[in-house]
């Protein structure tokens, strides 16, 4: 009775204080749960994903030894980097062209290799789809691969781009007054001081391709069916923890991936924008 | 090359500016710019932000090609030669080291891209290091190294290739005070040492007179004087000048009348006469200027003395900083040394004593 006649209204101030708090913990906790429950039941040892009956490494078997899982995870992993690889220096010569030079139509440029990031996915694999069929091309990993460079350039771009405008210009004055050509002061001043934001463009993209449903639909063909498609058609015939297992690890190698990218670039990142 | 051997005070002109301007846009930066800079000599560019100084080391570094005009460096036109082909190196104001590179890397950055042969190079950057202390810290990068050093590492990468010409764009401008005055002693007997012709950019007026062998006191974009420390401070052309270097009492006055030598002129409450007329015609409103620390008190043989009243004494160290209140109302700024006698009081009557030589006249 005295605490409250001291202070009164405490229990509000204390959840207008807690709630930012309260907010976030439950916004992860929505987010993270899911994973929490998909990486425990690739444990189970029966069929349900409800009702856990024991503890077993069957389902990881399983995955392993399913050669249609192996096969699309190879696709995945080949149009991963070769479309990472194209983006990336697809969108790190642009991101310098756009930051470091001056030149007409610079901010058209701009603006058209950000265009993909507020297209609708969708739209863009039907004009591309069309496209790729009036040109006559047949579906596989070419046109694969076009898809999700498509996707994955503005974010290539916007990467490298934020990076190459934090460059110090005089830095570049700065080689070509000491005597550098404008080809020795890329290679050996531009271009190491943006390796960090390169790299991160490529991790990305390829997660970006890894993950790619959307347009993989649209643009694969026969024999290129990637993990996502092989996923999703694997649902169609029920869920089983296989499908648990497979994503459990895709979930660790995605962490590993992020793990290694923020150990080994993310404090050599910070040093190199630090004046 | 031959010239080593030379004297550098021969007057052999090493950058060559004939009518340079430079245009951006609709603003002129620089206008119509005639100077000549002597091969081995201290030169600097002084003046206010915006005046155009950077834009003349600019021009001659190669950042900036001029929209009219011709430079030369050694007595070649390299008015449309690009920034890496002049024999011309740069220390600028933030430094510019690169950040991902070590010191060593840095120095020996004009060697690489010059295609210098491993050993030569390493030795020509120790003895660069050597030169500015900093051979110990070869293997740093220079975000582990302080403002002070980062200005050293600089200087030695630009030193390493012997350029010919070596532009400094306000290089003490980021360090303190102390660090800045050393670092001044330090580059002026650098030049000295290495006879490469400095070409320093400033704002900071003491620090051009106590470094240079010429300074050119720029004003919107042209030079307003050009000249020897001495000559700046002692015989400025105009009020301008007169104001921007040192201290100068600006009193307004009128001529009575003027003869060959010299003029008489009416200020503070009395008759004055002044070497030389600059000019002036007899009945036109002028201004007179005189430093403070021409300012006498000792009467002794003097022409030329006025009457105030003491106002203020600012006590400042090793000088004593006075300010009369003149019978017109102007107020004489006087600064003597700090011998030790007793300090004047405020709201004395005293007499003070001005050389003619010491006056000058300018047009209000």
């Amino acid at each position: 009775m005295t605490a409250r006649a001291k202070a009164p209204g405490w229990f509000l101030r204390r959840v207008v204080h807690g709630a930012p708090g309260w907010i976030t913990l439950l916004t992860y906790l929505f987010m993270l749960l899911p994973f929490a429950v998909l990486i425990t039941f690739a444990f189970n040892a029966g069929k349900s994903t409800v009702v856990w009956t024991g503890f077993s490494f069957r389902w990881f078997e399983k995955v392993v030894s399913n050669g249609n899982i192996l096969d699309a995870m190879q696709v995945s992993l080949i149009v991963a980097v070769a479309s990472a690889a194209v983006s990336t220096a697809i969108g790190a010569t642009a991101a310098v062209a756009i930051t470091r030079r001056s030149f007409p139509g610079r901010d058209v440029l701009g603006a058209a290799l950000a265009a993909p990031l507020v297209l609708p996915e969708i739209v863009l694999a039907v004009a591309l789809l069309m496209f790729m069929s009036f040109a006559g091309m047949t579906l596989g990993y070419t046109t694969l691969i076009i898809g999700h460079v498509l996707v994955s350039i503005p974010f290539a771009t916007l990467i490298v781009r934020a990076a190459a405008s934090s460059l110090d210009p005089r830095l570049e004055d700065a080689a070509a007054d000491l005597g550098a050509n404008e080809w020795q002061t890329f290679t050996m001043v531009t271009l190491p001081q943006l390796i960090p934001a390169i790299f991160t463009a490529f991790i990305l993209s390829a997660t970006l391709s890894f993950d790619n449903l959307v347009m993989s639909t649209f643009t694969s063909g026969v024999g290129t069916t990637t993990l996502p498609l092989r996923i999703y058609s694997m649902l169609k015939l029920g869920i089983t923890p296989e499908i648990n297992a497979l994503g459990a690890l895709m979930v660790l190698a995605n962490v590993t991936i992020l793990l290694l990218v923020m150990g080994r670039y993310l404090p050599l990142m910070l040093k190199t924008n630090r004046r | 090359m031959s010239v080593s051997d030379k004297d550098p005070s021969q007057q052999k002109p090493v950058v060559e500016l004939k009518g340079v301007e430079k245009r951006f846009g609709t603003f002129t930066a620089l206008q119509r710019m005639d100077l000549t800079i002597r091969e081995g000599e201290f030169f600097t560019l002084l003046g206010p932000s915006g005046c155009g100084k950077t834009t003349t080391l600019r021009l001659i570094a190669g950042f900036e090609l001029p929209s009219d005009g011709q430079i030369l460096i050694a007595g070649q036109d390299v008015s449309q030669v690009p920034a890496h082909l002049r024999p011309v190196h740069t220390v600028f104001q933030n430094y510019a080291l690169f950040p991902h590179m070590s010191v060593l890397e840095n120095v020996a950055f004009p060697l690489t891209v010059r295609r210098i042969g491993k050993a030569q190079r390493l030795e020509r950057v120790r003895a660069a290091l050597d030169l500015v202390q900093m051979g110990a810290f070869a293997g740093r990068k220079p975000s582990q190294l302080s403002g002070g050093q980062q200005q050293r590492v600089a200087l030695a990468r630009a030193l390493v290739n012997e350029p010919r010409v070596l532009l400094l764009d306000e290089p003490l401008g980021a360090l303190d005070l102390k660090l800045r005055k050393e670092m001044q002693a330090e580059l002026k007997a650098m030049q000295r040492r290495l006879g490469i012709t400095f070409v320093f950019v400033t704002h900071d007026q003491e620090e051009a007179l106590s470094m240079s062998d010429r300074i050119a006191l720029m004003k919107g974009g042209e030079i307003v004087q050009l000249d020897t420390p001495t000559g700046l401070y002692d015989r400025p052309v105009n009020a301008y000048v007169a104001d921007f270097i040192g201290e100068t009492n600006m009193i307004p006055a009128r001529v009575i009348e003027t003869d060959a030598e010299t003029a008489l002129v009416e200020a503070m409450g009395t008759r004055l006469r002044v070497s030389g007329t600059q000019g002036a015609a007899a009945g036109s409103d002028v201004q007179l200027a005189i430093r403070p620390e021409r300012v006498c008190e000792d009467m002794a043989e003097l022409e030329n003395t006025a009457e105030g009243i003491l106002a203020d004494v600012e006590f400042i160290g090793t000088d004593l900083r006075m300010t009369y209140r003149m019978p017109d109302g102007s107020r004489v700024v006087m600064r003597r040394q700090n011998s030790g006698r007793a300090v004047p009081q405020p709201g004395e009557t005293r007499r003070l004593g001005f050389r003619q030589d010491d006056l000058r006249l300018f047009s209000r």
